[in-house]
């Protein structure tokens, strides 16, 4: 071979296997952001559920229900008690696929359904609903579930009937139902004292998901089940089951378990108030310290998104066996880090909080992780680790668009 | 006490309970099933118990279910609106049987439905006392019931619709009780029963032919198609032929015949007394010589003819066995027979029972042919009703005596009319099609020559039609038979039928002609169906009672109206709502229609810019007793605008109403309108550039609170009323424009309107009987407003498809804002009088007579003559089946907890109930009322008095608002608000589950 030719070649194996400096397998990571709160006619804020349904965002708040057109980015239409919502507090809502009626749990009042600008309402009194104090909502085919404090209820929409699934006739031993959720034939529960409680639609059989340690204070052997049995949600998607407790995560794939835990590094809290599973790989841990998104379960990489009370400035957190590799400073992200709800809209994510709903826009959103340069969205945060080469890259003029992962 | 005492006295203790834990906990798992008489008699038989099995075989009771096929039993149930064969009515079943409600675990192998009114209807389910019947207390815990005459009033109070018929007095239950009675004689002693077994096959060869019992035959053998051949055996002296030997009279027979032993065990006695003549005889199990003389005295020993396979191949049958029926069978007992001659013509005649015109055996097999069965009808079509049948049925305006008022009534049933209500030309305007109600049919009209050419029979109660936009497929809703039949119209036959939700009305297709839609009236729903597969894509929630439907002219929505008021409070005003379907198949959006009800027809406009629904104002909030400024129901229409904005104005006139709108419709050019009043007989011509104008030009306060209420309006745009035959429903415009076209649904005729002269022109017979029958007349009293003062409302205004308007209504006779009460539904109500939710009217003539028109109408009353077929006509007004539970259906594991609610003795601290805290004391099958009036703590402020009349629960599930003054929107609230005190029974210790049973068991009454 001539030298030249040689040379050449050499150049070239050495930009295509050795990386970048600072290039390693990394998550996306959300820097544009977008707020919704009462000056943007949103009735509360105190945001207790969000559900995308195509064009529309649903947003349940501590009073008053709103409606939010995504193309235009407006809160279109609310709906308080005066206009015709059954009760102030919308902790659940669920979308029908087939009919597009909207489905709402109500905090204290009960079940509700908004179809065609109608409400209608059940609740303990006028219906064979359970309990008025209704935690979370699904819809799964002609039935809708209400997951609420005394118990969970199965409403059939075609012949009126109603069942409760309580101690007596399922394995709870506790039947305050904090969440429900449909998918693949699959009704899960989860029930704060009872794990996650899973009703196959077809055979109408139960299977419970407990913590085998059955510790209260600790996860005494990791992954060995849901690490604790006060659970507060459940999510099932392509197959794998992600659980939220108040103390910490869980990721079920049907043979293995993966626990999450504060303590490891990579979740920002232990207190999760909600799970959205956006795929086998991803979900998003609502927590009273931010928003945790596990980005390559089973494993461990996760981006925490949090907001400084102080500042207002948004920041990402990147770990990696909780080990942090990136901490990214933003102008905004969270609304506030007590979040409670979220939902997924494409790349986008939608993340109710504390004090008002956010909206994180997912410009060439990628999946699990990619090969990329570090601080790639955005700048580092002072005293984050990597600032130093991520400034010294940065001043070596490389657009942060070649890098974007993509 | 010592250590070792304390053991021993804790073992005992613990031992103690665990035997009677045990035992109560045996006793609850135990639940007592039937057994059948046949178990009964096992002991209860022989001379020592007094024959009782026998006497129970010689009485009605055990007759009872058989007396289901007797002509007399079909008429009873077409007067009562049951829409079943008698045999497969709940409502028949609940008197004439035992155990038919139970499901088929509660019943044993050997229970027989068809013995009737056997031990266990009134000593309740044996199967676990008949183990301890040696001791009485053990057996009454184990579920032996103490009954009393109050239990036989359960079923023989007076009942309109079988004295109508068979004019019989009332049961005089003492004398009954002292006939019926079948005490144990005093020392006799409990004998193992009688005698007389099954055969035993000991001692005989398992081959050849053994008996099988005539119930066996009658598994096939029964029914209408098979011409009720099992009933006419059960009723007659065959059938009793074992029990008759129990009479003293034959035992004095024997006697006389030199027979000293009980003739139930003497062999010359049961030689012709039973099948096989009372030996050792092969049988199978299901065979009992007690059955008397049955199918196989005659016609040989079953086991090997009777399977189907060879029963269908007369050959076949003949080499199994089968033994034809002669002179020299019957001779074998008959011939001078104690001393009787016998004429084997005559007695043949009498037991004939040939299988029916039309049998077949698969039709027998426990297939009634009831008339939703194969979409047929229980009377004949008018041509096939002889001339003498029609005059017998003529009505009469004068009163009739009771003998004449029964004949009339009974020749009425056998006539059959079309009833009209909707109709539709074909895309290509060469034919209409009408969809007749009564008859179940489409009668096909050539409109160019106005002439009825072809008549296609589709379900029960045909409402609507429709057709697909290319006009090969034309869509007909079955309001009975909660179906859509799909009419192939080159070839004029039902191709498909689709299932859709309860009582289906109003139906269309989209432009594409690829999505029916069809507003479910009972179930409140909207079914949007695709027509290739015919699977129904979803069900949308309407409001109450959707009624009709239109496709707007550019197709991308549908107006689907609702007849009910949205659920709106107590003494609240009525808010009605149109329910706007898009183009998806999905909710656009709800108008709503406030201080409206009893949204019907509905139309679009050519242009699309509004459409046109009719309505009624009604008044229901202010006592009838004012009748000035629109008095109690006004009647207009709704103009929707495209943008959802709503008016209303009324067509009636200040002394003049335009009572029962049923329909709209558009003409072609889109300048006119019409609107039927079926209670007047009239078409409303509207012009609408008129209306229009008048409704732009009023602002909106007046649009909003003068013009809804304004009864002079309408001069302004009706430009002409145009007469009708009787009671005029759907209306129609021609394609071309020039007529329009009204279905007379009490005629039997369409109307031809001509579209300039608005003249009718024409009268287009559909092929129903000329003669109005007495029923029919009183069918055209109640759809006429002729009786209320200024025509303003008839029958039908507030009883729409002899259902209910879901109004509460503030009636005079207690007094001004006193004692509102609830509509209550008109269907099934013969034999549940009293009427009036207080119980006082005794009778339909009184609650339809005079005082109606003092509190109601205002002027002149019924005549006697129009009282009389009104009334008859009225009880005819169908029931629907239960949607829940058909006969025979196993109940769901929530139906069956709430049964054992509803029939609870106990609370679920174990106390016990009295049994006015039951549910069953009042409640109780077939009914479900007791007939009386009872305070359960209901008593509203407004109410001058807190005892009302229990009310039956038939299909009570679809008659919401519920309790006397309608309060409680769902079953739920009943209890949940208005039972604090636990005075409407024992339900608040219950658990929210235990209700939610209860109410699951409630909607399959």
């Amino acid at each position: 071979m001539k030298p030249r030719i040689a040379l050449l070649m050499a150049a070239l194996a050495v930009l295509v296997l050795v990386p970048a400096a600072g290039a390693e397998e990394l998550p996306y990571v959300y820097t544009k952001w977008k707020h919704f709160t009462t000056e943007d006619g949103l009735p509360n804020d105190h945001i207790y559920s969000v559900k995308v349904d195509g064009p529309r965002v649903w947003v349940g708040t501590e009073d008053g229900l709103a409606l939010i057109d995504t193309p235009s980015g407006k809160v279109v239409k609310t709906w308080k008690e005066e206009d015709g919502l059954p009760w102030r507090a919308v902790t659940a809502i669920d979308v029908d696929p087939n009919t597009g009626d909207v489905w709402l749990g109500l905090f204290g009042g009960g079940l509700a359904r908004l179809s065609g600008g109608r409400f209608d309402h059940w609740h303990q009194l006028n219906s064979g609903l359970v309990n008025d104090v209704v935690y979370g909502v699904a819809v799964e085919h002609d039935n809708v579930w209400a997951a609420t404090t005394a118990g969970a209820s199965r409403y059939n929409t075609r012949t009126g009937e109603w069942a409760i699934f309580t101690e007596k006739n399922a394995p709870m031993e506790e039947i305050w139902n904090y969440g429900v959720d449909y998918a693949d034939g699959k009704i899960h529960l989860a029930v704060w004292g009872s794990g996650v409680l899973e009703f196959d639609v077809a055979t109408e059989r139960w299977k419970e998901y407990v913590d085998p340690d059955g510790e209260m204070e600790i996860d005494l052997y990791r992954d060995d089940g849901i690490n604790h049995v006060i659970t507060t949600g459940a999510d099932f998607v392509d197959g794998v089951l992600w659980v939220s407790t108040y103390f910490g995560g869980t990721r079920y794939d049907g043979r293995h378990w993966k626990g999450y835990a504060e303590q490891d590094g990579g979740m920002p809290s232990d207190f999760v108030n909600f799970v959205k599973g956006r795929s086998a790989q991803e979900a998003l841990y609502c927590t009273d310290k931010g928003l945790g998104i596990i980005t390559d379960g089973p494993g461990d990489t996760w981006v925490v998104y949090t907001r400084d009370p102080d500042t207002g400035r948004g920041r990402a957190r990147v770990t990696k066996s909780g080990e942090v590799v990136e901490l990214v400073d933003m102008p905004i992200s969270l609304t506030h880090s007590f979040t409670i709800a979220a939902d997924i809209d494409g790349n986008d994510l939608w993340v109710g909080t504390g004090e008002g709903l956010a909206l994180a826009i997912g410009e060439g959103y990628y999946p699990g992780l990619r090969e990329r340069r570090l601080y790639a969205y955005g700048p580092p945060a002072p005293g984050a680790p990597g600032a130093e080469a991520a400034a010294g890259h940065a001043e070596g003029g490389d657009g942060a668009a070649e890098d974007e992962g993509r | 006490m010592t250590t070792v005492r304390w053991l021993r006295l804790g073992v005992a203790v613990g031992a103690a309970f665990a035997v009677a834990g045990a035992i109560a906990h045996a006793q609850a798992e135990k639940q007592p099933v039937y057994v059948g008489a046949l178990a009964c008699a096992e002991c209860h038989e022989g001379h020592g118990t007094g024959n009782q099995y026998s006497h129970w075989l010689l009485s009605s009771h055990a007759k009872a279910w058989a007396s289901l096929a007797l002509p007399e039993a079909k008429e009873m149930a077409r007067l009562s609106g049951i829409t079943d064969v008698p045999e497969e009515s709940p409502i028949c079943l609940g008197c004439h049987a035992t155990a038919a409600d139970a499901e088929e675990w509660e019943r044993v192998e050997g229970f027989r439905l068809e013995d009737g009114v056997q031990c266990e209807k009134c000593h309740g389910p044996g199967s676990e006392y008949m183990l301890v019947m040696g001791d009485p207390q053990a057996a009454m815990r184990a579920g032996l019931r103490k009954f009393t005459k109050r239990d036989c009033e359960v079923c023989h109070y007076v009942k309109g619709s079988h004295v109508a018929v068979h004019n019989t007095p009332k049961v005089d239950v003492d004398e009954a009780w002292e006939r019926l009675s079948h005490p144990i004689p005093e020392g006799g002693a409990e004998t193992p029963g009688s005698p007389l077994r099954a055969g035993s096959t000991e001692g005989l060869s398992d081959a050849g032919p053994h008996f099988t019992g005539t119930h066996t035959c009658g598994e096939c053998h029964r029914g209408p198609m098979m011409g009720y051949q099992y009933s006419l055996w059960r009723l007659s002296p065959h059938a009793r032929a074992y029990a008759s030997l129990s009479t003293p009279a034959a035992r004095q027979r024997a006697k006389e015949m030199g027979v000293d032993e009980a003739p139930q065990t003497s062999p010359a006695c049961l030689r012709c007394h039973v099948t096989g003549g009372g030996r050792s005889v092969a049988a199978l199990e299901s065979f009992s010589p007690m059955e008397g003389v049955g199918c196989e005295s005659c016609h040989g020993a079953g086991s090997e003819y009777s399977p189907e396979g060879v029963m269908r191949d007369p050959v076949a049958a003949r080499k199994a066995g089968l033994l034809p029926l002669t002179e020299e069978t019957c001779a074998r007992c008959h011939e001078d027979a104690h001393g009787k001659g016998f004429d084997f013509e005559a007695a043949s005649a009498a037991i004939a029972h040939p299988l029916a015109s039309s049998g077949s055996a698969d039709a027998g097999r426990n297939n009634g042919g009831g008339p939703r069965a194969n979409g047929g009808s229980l009377v004949s079509a008018a041509h096939d009703v002889p001339e003498s049948v029609l005059e017998a049925a003529r009505y009469s305006p004068e009163a009739l005596s009771g003998e004449e008022r029964r004949a009339k009534v009974r020749a009425s049933l056998e006539v059959e009319y079309k009833t009209p209500v909707n109709l539709a030309f074909t895309p290509d305007g060469g034919e209409v099609y009408v969809a007749c109600e009564s008859s179940g049919t489409v009668v096909v009209v050539d409109a160019k020559r106005r002439q009825k050419v072809a008549e296609i029979k589709v379900g029960g109660h045909a409402h609507d039609v429709a057709f697909g936009p290319e006009g090969r497929r034309a869509y007909v809703s079955n309001r009975l038979d909660d179906s859509v039949s799909v009419i192939d119209v080159a070839a004029r036959r039902v191709v498909r039928t689709i299932p859709v939700g309860d009582e289906p009305h109003g139906l269309l297709t989209d432009r594409t002609g690829r999505t029916l839609f069809v507003a479910n009236t009972a179930g409140d729903s909207v079914s949007v169906i695709d027509i290739e597969s015919g699977e129904e894509k979803r069900r949308l929630p309407a409001s109450r009672d959707p009624w009709s439907v239109s496709l707007s002219p550019g197709g991308e929505r549908v107006l689907v109206t609702n007849a009910l008021s949205r659920f709106v409070g107590f003494r609240r005003p009525s808010m009605s709502e149109v329910t706007v379907v898009g183009a998806d198949g999905r909710i656009d959006d709800r108008w709503v229609v406030p201080g409206a009800n009893l949204l019907m027809g509905v139309d679009w406009h050519p242009s699309g810019d509004y459409a046109l629904v009719t309505l009624n104002r009604t008044k229901n909030l202010v006592p009838m007793t004012r009748i000035l400024q629109g008095w109690t129901i006004t009647n207009g229409i709704g103009l929707l605008w495209a943008d959802g904005r709503v008016d209303q104005l009324l067509l009636d006139e200040p002394n003049h109403y335009f009572a029962d709108v049923a329909d709209v419709a558009f003409s072609p050019d889109g300048r006119t309108a019409l609107v039927t009043s079926s209670g007047t007989d009239s078409v409303a011509v509207i012009d609408l550039e008129k209306l229009v104008a008048l409704v732009r030009g009023a602002g909106d306060e007046e649009r909003r609170e003068v013009l809804p209420n304004h009864l002079g309006q309408s001069l302004a745009f009706v430009s002409a009323h145009v007469p009708t035959k009787n009671s005029p429903r759907g209306v129609t415009f021609a394609p071309d424009g020039h007529t329009a076209w009204v279905a007379n649904a009490l005629d039997d005729s369409l109307t031809v309107i001509d579209a300039e002269a608005w003249e009718p022109v024409a009268r287009v017979d559909l092929g129903g009987p000329r003669v109005a029958t007495h029923i029919r007349w009183g069918e055209q009293l109640f759809h006429s407003a002729n009786i209320a003062f200024q025509r303003q409302f008839s029958c039908h205004t507030c009883h729409p498809d002899g259902h209910v308007d879901g109004l509460t209504y503030d009636i005079e006779p207690d007094g001004i804002g006193v004692s509102p009460v609830d509509n209550r539904t008109l269907r099934g109500i013969y034999d549940t009088d009293p009427f009036k939710w207080e119980g006082t009217n005794v009778s339909l003539a009184r609650q339809c007579g005079a005082r109606l028109a003092v509190f109601f109408t205002r002027i002149d009353p019924f005549t006697p003559g129009e009282l009389q077929a009104l009334n008859d006509y009225t009880v005819t007004v169908p029931r629907p089946p239960n949607r829940y539970r058909p006969l025979g259906a196993e109940l769901t594991e929530a139906q069956r907890r709430g049964k054992r609610i509803f029939e609870r003795a106990y609370a679920n601290d174990g106390r016990e109930l009295a049994p006015t805290e039951r549910c069953v004391h009042c409640h109780f099958a077939p009914y479900y009322t007791d007939r009386t009036q009872h305070n359960v703590g209901t008593q509203h402020p407004l109410d001058r008095e807190g005892v009302f009349d229990v009310p039956h629960l038939n299909n009570i599930y679809d008659s919401a608002p519920y309790l006397h003054n309608g309060i409680a929107p769902t079953l739920e609230e009943i209890w949940t608000r208005h039972n604090p005190y636990d005075r409407h029974g024992v339900t608040n210790d219950m658990t929210k589950d235990q209700l939610n049973d209860l109410i699951e068991y409630l909607k399959t009454l």
